[in-house]
């Protein structure tokens, strides 16, 4: 690891202020993600901007749902009474993700900035366009097993790693971000971006800006929620493929339904053409799986995870017949 | 010692120790002015160095030297031809071309290989300037991938190596049932939790310290001093604790002696402690292996011809090889038997032997096979191999010493409630998860090496137990504890051993399941010479017990007394008074037992695994949810750290059958998921509870207490038990493993 | 910005030995705690040899009961800090990258990586190591915990134990004991490569049902 300088921060304007002056400063939070990547040479930022004295570990009820400060840590959000009761499937989400060490590390904020696990994104002496723009795509006619089956690119096709964003875009979360240039509010499912010609950008933080929280309005999911997270082994591993399903049922009718997947896209994945097919329809396998093959439509393997085109579609019904009850 | 008795479990004698941080690894002893070492390895699989910029990495602070093929000090022992490491390779050139020495030239000759070692005084400061080494390449293209260079295998030399005929090698083609099949496993690494390396410190111009990571400090001491042509007695070694092996210690690599090496060069200790990553480069792994086996059988289930071929890796600069075929020759009676095992020369770093070595993938192979056949059959397959069983081993003509494979399968089965299993394949579901029951056995050579052990019984009762052999986790200490408990009859509690140091006396390395047959058998001798000296002490005229025959004598609890009549003891204490001596202290070697081939009894550990799974079929997802292993291994020392080996074989296991793959990007020629976040080995909630059940009973050949090892079975044949369970569970057969949830999708 | 909205107490100054530069020097200095002049001259790899002596910054940390107060380099994990500098080897390194759980120890309690923690982020916190669980010390009585793995031989080699046990601890203290399933998956941020596994739940489940205090 390069030396750097480390400074700490108690309020978010120093925070922002410490970052915008040059681009090789960068926050510090639970440091799960930023110091693997510092130790691989990946990231080698000259200033560390220590954040987590700074106040934003709250989760407050608001007038239209729940705020959720972004230095909350994952086990404190995921085991928080008022997450449990209304949000379970953020819960769920959260406690699919890594172990439980690194769940009490890891930030709400950090958890959406962490970066790909691509291997090639994390040897330095492989090509990765997202690392090194220009470079090549190491992953694409390579080891991409783990890799994306939507809206990838020419120059990238990996995938965003997080389980909790998977639930924070199903359940329309908003992204409150403090910048030099002020305040603002990112729709959750505008926050990541796809691939396209600048891989090396993950999302649409611009520099400087820090999150602040992320807002989840109410809902009527809780009691028909389900993560259904598909690994190699039985945990501490990343998904190969994800889902997660909020249902709102009547009887046996699909009122509303959010459903998005993960470890499948350069974003967490959210299916909508798939939604507006299940609402107001009965809860049966055979709409699940007609629901499953429009989630399905424009999906594209790259050879090694060629499988997620089978096993993708797959678990989205598992996991509506478990969020729906009828397995 | 009373071995017909089962012994009773005792605790650890290491675990106070371990469980308060107390051990000490090898990284962790203090030696002042300790500098910090940091390797920086080559990015291409073949080729050369073309320019290597130092510069920036020597000016960087705190760095003490960077150390290239350009300013290696030299290594005087390795100007001359190597000999092998000690306990490596065999002398003589390898199969793939020319023999690598580290920093030595430019060559490149595998993916990682060492290109500089920068010394800092602390490791942030070693580890940043490391990553300042900037270097250029003459690229060669470079052959990494066995499936595609399986036509340029070799047969190795060596007897052992041979191909094996017994009756027509065509003998399966023509009988009633055939199967032919081909099985492959991938690149498997060891991955012990502690991080390789070494810390050497010169304490004078010719002698060194040197605390090891190492499965023999024997070894690695014997390495050490024929690479700096000096005195073996110069050369201390020291490891006592050891964070895991399975086989990667079992030799020096180049890269502990270079530290040796540079340690005296900047004349202060140097410590090396590889990455993560590097230990999936540097320190071996078990080689990708190709195999295929033909199989006939008669209708009543007897096997006519059987025949099995491997063709595994290794490097171009060493030839490695392991008993891959082995089981094959002796586990069924089956008159027509070939075996053929080849080697292909590949621009990667050697492999080396991890745990159940060749005999492990052979097993996977071989009783996957045997479960293929059985199916075709509509047999059971515990009823196929029974069939097929045999008495004496038909590869030797000669009985085997002990064999309870019978009963080990009956417990095994009923103890995982084998009558559940539904011989149709897919036809047992619970709601959406599919279930599914397998079994399979497994086998292990067993032998007695030759070791010294001293034993030095004080006054007071204690008694110490010395041997240089390492406890990398089996519980060797706890082993030797208890078979001196049985013969002096000294209260464990009040027995101390020392071991993991090349000054004590004479072991062979930790590996291939001989340690307790082997070092047990010298702590058994000694221990047996202590007592005789006793009772010699105790009957001499005069004493309350003259005359008494030694055989009516107990020696225990501090005393020596005459069976049947309590009131007739002595004190140890005042027999060493009489004798004048403070203590009894003896040293013995015990001797190994003749060659395998020149015994009367073919001398094997047996085990049987029963797995049921459980897999989801639409997400391809598979789960152990029982576990059962049967050991077969003659009596057991340690019942307790026994039944810890077993279920650790289990933990491989599962990891061998489901998880484990390291993969390599071809066009680059290197392992891409190099780390534990993507080289999957079991974690916790992989694995069930594991219930381990062992017979018990003494080989009555192979060594006084009649135990034979058990860490090797543990894992042999696990992996084809779960293979075959996935097929019971499915109907779906996967050949190569691991069984990941894509290769159930792709088949389905 | 101005100045003054930065020196208002919002910047925690872990250099205090550099308080009096800081006053003088411009917002962004203020929020360095190296020398800029040290670090142009690194930069342009004048003499990297020069910023040895501005890299160590002062820490303030009670481990295992004991204050510390160091000076050490900001790029220096706990894990090394404990091991390299404090002698407190107990606390193991399996990987140095959050996927094996070796360096388990508890920060203010809880169990976190200690080779993906920064030293210096525990300034003013609580560290617990295996060699501080033991109320006794190393030589006294044994944790619970300690004993339940003695008993039930929870490892074999002994490199994860003690990232085991500070994990263990921590799953009951947590509330994730409630059941064999429930701490397979709560103990799975640790590896055992020897594969103790199944010992080391029964041990979990044995201090559980004993009641003991963890
Ligand atoms: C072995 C391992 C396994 C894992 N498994 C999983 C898994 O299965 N599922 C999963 O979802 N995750 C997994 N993770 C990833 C883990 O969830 C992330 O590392 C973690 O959430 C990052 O949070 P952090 O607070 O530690 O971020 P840091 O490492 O501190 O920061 C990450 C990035 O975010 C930036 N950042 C942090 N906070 C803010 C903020 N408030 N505003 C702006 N930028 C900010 C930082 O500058 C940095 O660039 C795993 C990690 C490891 C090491
Ligand atoms: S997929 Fe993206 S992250 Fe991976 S190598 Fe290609 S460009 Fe890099
Ligand atoms: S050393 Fe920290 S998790 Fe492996
Ligand atoms: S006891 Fe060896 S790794 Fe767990």
């Amino acid at each position: 690891m390069n030396q750097f300088q480390y400074m700490r921060v108690t309020n978010p304007k120093a925070a922002v202020a410490a970052v915008s002056k040059d681009n090789t400063t960068m926050f510090l939070a639970g440091g799960t993600n930023l110091i693997d990547l510092m130790k691989r040479g990946v990231e080698a930022p000259e200033k560390l901007v220590d954040i987590t004295r700074i106040p934003l570990n709250t989760i407050e009820k608001t007038a239209t749902g729940l705020r959720i400060g972004a230095l909350a840590k994952n086990t404190a959000v995921a085991e928080h009474e008022l997450v449990v009761k209304n949000f379970p499937l953020l819960s769920m989400a959260l406690n699919a993700g890594a172990s439980p060490q690194l769940r009490n590390m890891a930030t709400i904020g950090g958890n959406m900035m962490q970066r790909t696990r691509c291997s090639y994104f994390y040897d330095t002496a492989l090509p990765c366009n997202k690392r090194e723009p220009g470079s090549g795509c190491g992953a694409i006619g390579g080891y991409n097993r783990m890799h994306a089956i939507f809206g990838t690119s020419t120059k990238c096709i990996a995938v965003h790693p997080s389980d909790m964003c998977i639930a924070l875009v199903a359940l329309d979360a908003t992204v409150n971000v403090s910048g030099p240039k002020g305040d603002r509010r990112i729709p959750f499912a505008d926050f990541h971006r796809l691939p396209g010609d600048t891989p090396q950008k993950d999302n649409m933080l611009q520099p400087g800006e820090l999150i602040m929280s992320v807002d989840l309005p109410m809902n009527g999911f809780a009691g028909n929620s389900h993560y259904l997270k598909v690994r190699d082994r039985a945990s501490y591993a990343f998904a190969l493929v994800s889902v997660g399903v909020g249902l709102k049922m009547s009887g046996n009718t699909i009122q509303d339904v959010r459903l998005a997947m993960g470890g499948v896209a350069h974003k967490p994945w959210r299916l909508t053409e798939a939604e507006k097919f299940l609402k107001g329809k009965p809860a049966t396998e055979a709409t699940f799986k007609q629901a499953a093959e429009l989630a399905m439509k424009g999906a594209k393997g790259h050879g090694e995870n060629d499988f997620k085109l089978t096993m993708a579609p797959n678990s989205i019904v598992e996991a509506l017949k478990t969020a729906a009850k009828t397995a | 010692m009373t071995k017909d008795t089962k012994n009773p479990p005792i605790d650890r004698v290491d675990g106070r120790m371990k469980v308060t941080g107390g051990a000490k690894y090898f990284a962790e002893f203090e030696m002042p002015n300790t500098t910090y070492c940091v390797i920086v390895g080559s990015e291409i699989a073949k080729g050369a160095i073309a320019s290597l910029d130092t510069k920036k990495a020597a000016g960087a602070p705190g760095v003490l030297g960077v150390f290239t093929h350009q300013n290696m000090p030299p290594i005087p022992g390795w100007d001359a031809p190597v000999q092998g490491n000690g306990n490596g390779p065999p002398p003589g050139p390898p199969s793939g071309g020319e023999k690598y020495r580290i920093l030595h030239t430019n060559k490149i000759l595998f993916y990682g290989q060492p290109m500089a070692m920068v010394v800092a005084d602390t490791f942030e400061r070693a580890t940043y300037a490391a990553s300042l080494v900037k270097a250029t390449y003459t690229k060669q293209p470079h052959q990494t991938d066995l499936t595609k260079n399986l036509e340029k295998g070799v047969t190795p030399k060596g007897p052992r190596f041979e191909d094996y005929l017994r009756g027509n090698a065509d003998a399966y083609k023509s009988a009633p049932v055939t199967l032919e099949v081909k099985y492959t496993i991938p690149i498997e690494v060891h991955q012990p939790m502690e991080l390789h390396g070494v810390l050497a410190g010169w304490t004078g111009d010719d002698k060194v310290m040197v605390y090891a990571k190492t499965q023999g400090v024997k070894g690695t001491q014997k390495s050490v001093a024929e690479a700096f042509k000096i005195d073996p007695n110069n050369v201390h070694v020291h490891t006592e604790f050891m964070g895991g092996g399975f086989g990667m210690g079992l030799r020096t690599w180049p890269q502990e002696i270079a530290v040796v090496a540079i340690a005296k060069k900047v004349g202060r200790p140097v410590k090396l402690v590889i990455t993560r990553n590097q230990m999936f480069s540097l320190v071996g792994h078990r080689p990708t292996t190709v195999q295929t086996i033909n199989m006939g059988a008669d209708t009543n289930g007897k096997l006519v011809g059987l025949s099995h071929a491997a063709t595994g890796e290794t490097a171009t600069y060493e030839d490695f090889t392991e008993g891959t075929v082995s089981m094959t020759k002796f586990m069924y009676a089956c008159p027509n038997v070939s075996t053929k095992y080849k080697i292909v020369p590949l621009d990667r770093g050697v492999p080396i032997w991890m745990r159940g070595p060749g005999e492990a993938t052979g097993a996977f192979a071989l009783e996957s096979a045997m479960d293929e056949m059985a199916t075709k059959l509509k047999l059971d397959p515990i009823e196929f191999r029974l069939r097929n069983y045999t008495e004496t081993d038909p590869e030797h003509n000669r009985p085997y010493s002990d064999k309870n494979l019978k009963e080990a399968y009956q417990k095994g089965a009923e103890a995982i409630g084998w009558s559940s299993r539904k011989a149709e394949p897919g036809s047992n579901r619970d709601s959406d998860w599919l279930v599914g029951y397998g079994m399979s056995s497994g086998t292990f050579n067993a032998s007695k090496g030759g070791a010294t052990a001293r034993a030095v019984l004080n006054a007071d009762g204690t008694l110490l137990l010395q041997c240089s052999v390492t406890d990398i986790g089996p519980g060797t200490g706890t082993a030797m504890t208890m078979i001196a408990h049985n013969v002096l009859g000294v209260p464990v509690e009040k027995i101390k051993v020392e071991y993991g140091d090349s000054a004590l006396p004479n072991s062979p390395q930790q590996g291939g399941s001989t340690i307790t047959s082997t070092v047990g058998s010298a702590v058994h001798q000694v221990c047996t010479s202590v007592k005789k000296s006793l009772i010699d002490m105790a009957t001499q005229s005069g004493t309350p017990l003259a005359g008494i025959k030694a055989d009516d004598l107990t020696v225990a609890d501090g005393f020596v007394s005459a069976d049947g009549d309590s009131s007739k003891k002595v004190a140890i204490a005042d027999l060493l008074k009489k004798a004048n001596l403070t203590t009894l202290d003896k040293t013995e070697e015990s001797k190994a037992n003749g060659k395998p081939d020149e015994q009367k009894y073919s001398m094997y550990s047996f085990s049987v695994h029963f797995v049921q799974v459980r897999v989801n079929p639409s997400t391809g997802v598979v789960r152990v949810s029982k576990a059962v292993s049967v050991a077969d291994s003659g009596r057991i020392i340690s019942p307790k750290t026994a039944a810890s080996q077993m279920i650790g074989g289990v933990a491989g296991g599962i990891g061998m059958a489901l998880t484990e793959e390291a993969v390599i990007d071809h066009r680059f020629g290197r392992i891409v998921n190099n780390n534990l976040a993507d080289y999957h080995v079991a974690v916790s909630a992989d694995v069930p509870h594991t219930e381990t059940i062992v017979i018990d009973k003494p080989d009555p050949y192979i060594n006084p207490m009649g135990a034979k090892g058990m860490g090797e079975i543990a894992l042999i044949g696990f992996a084809a038990a779960v293979a075959n369970a996935v097929f019971n569970a499915t109907g779906q057969r996967i050949r190569d493993l691991p069984i990941t949830p894509d290769k159930l999708l792709r088949t389905a | 910005m101005k100045d003054d909205e930065i020196n208002d107490g919002s910047v925690e100054n872990p250099g205090s030995s550099r308080r009096g530069f800081l006053k003088q020097s411009s917002a962004l200095a203020a929020l360095a705690m190296t020398p800029p002049a040290a670090l142009t001259a690194v930069e342009k790899g004048l003499d990297e040899k020069l910023a040895v002596a501005f890299e160590q910054i002062p820490l303030k940390v009670e481990i295992n009961g004991a204050m510390q107060q160091l000076k050490i380099e900001p790029r220096v994990t706990l894990l090394d800090l404990l091991r390299e500098q404090l002698n407190l080897t107990g606390t193991k390194k399996g990987c140095d990258y959050g996927q094996c759980g070796a360096c388990t120890v508890h920060v203010d309690g809880q169990r976190v990586n200690a080779c993906l923690t920064l030293a210096m982020t525990t300034d003013g916190c609580k560290v617990t190591t295996i060699e501080g669980l033991a109320e006794g010390g190393p030589e006294g009585k044994l944790h619970p915990m300690q004993e339940a793995f003695i008993k039930h031989d929870g490892f074999q080699c002994g490199y994860c134990t003690p990232g085991q046990i500070m994990s263990a601890v921590a799953c009951i203290r947590e509330g994730h004991a409630k059941n064999p399933d429930e701490i397979r998956e709560y103990m799975s941020g640790n590896i055992c490569r020897c594969g103790a596994y199944s010992n080391i739940v029964d041990a979990i489940m044995d201090v559980k049902q004993g009641g003991a205090k963890v």
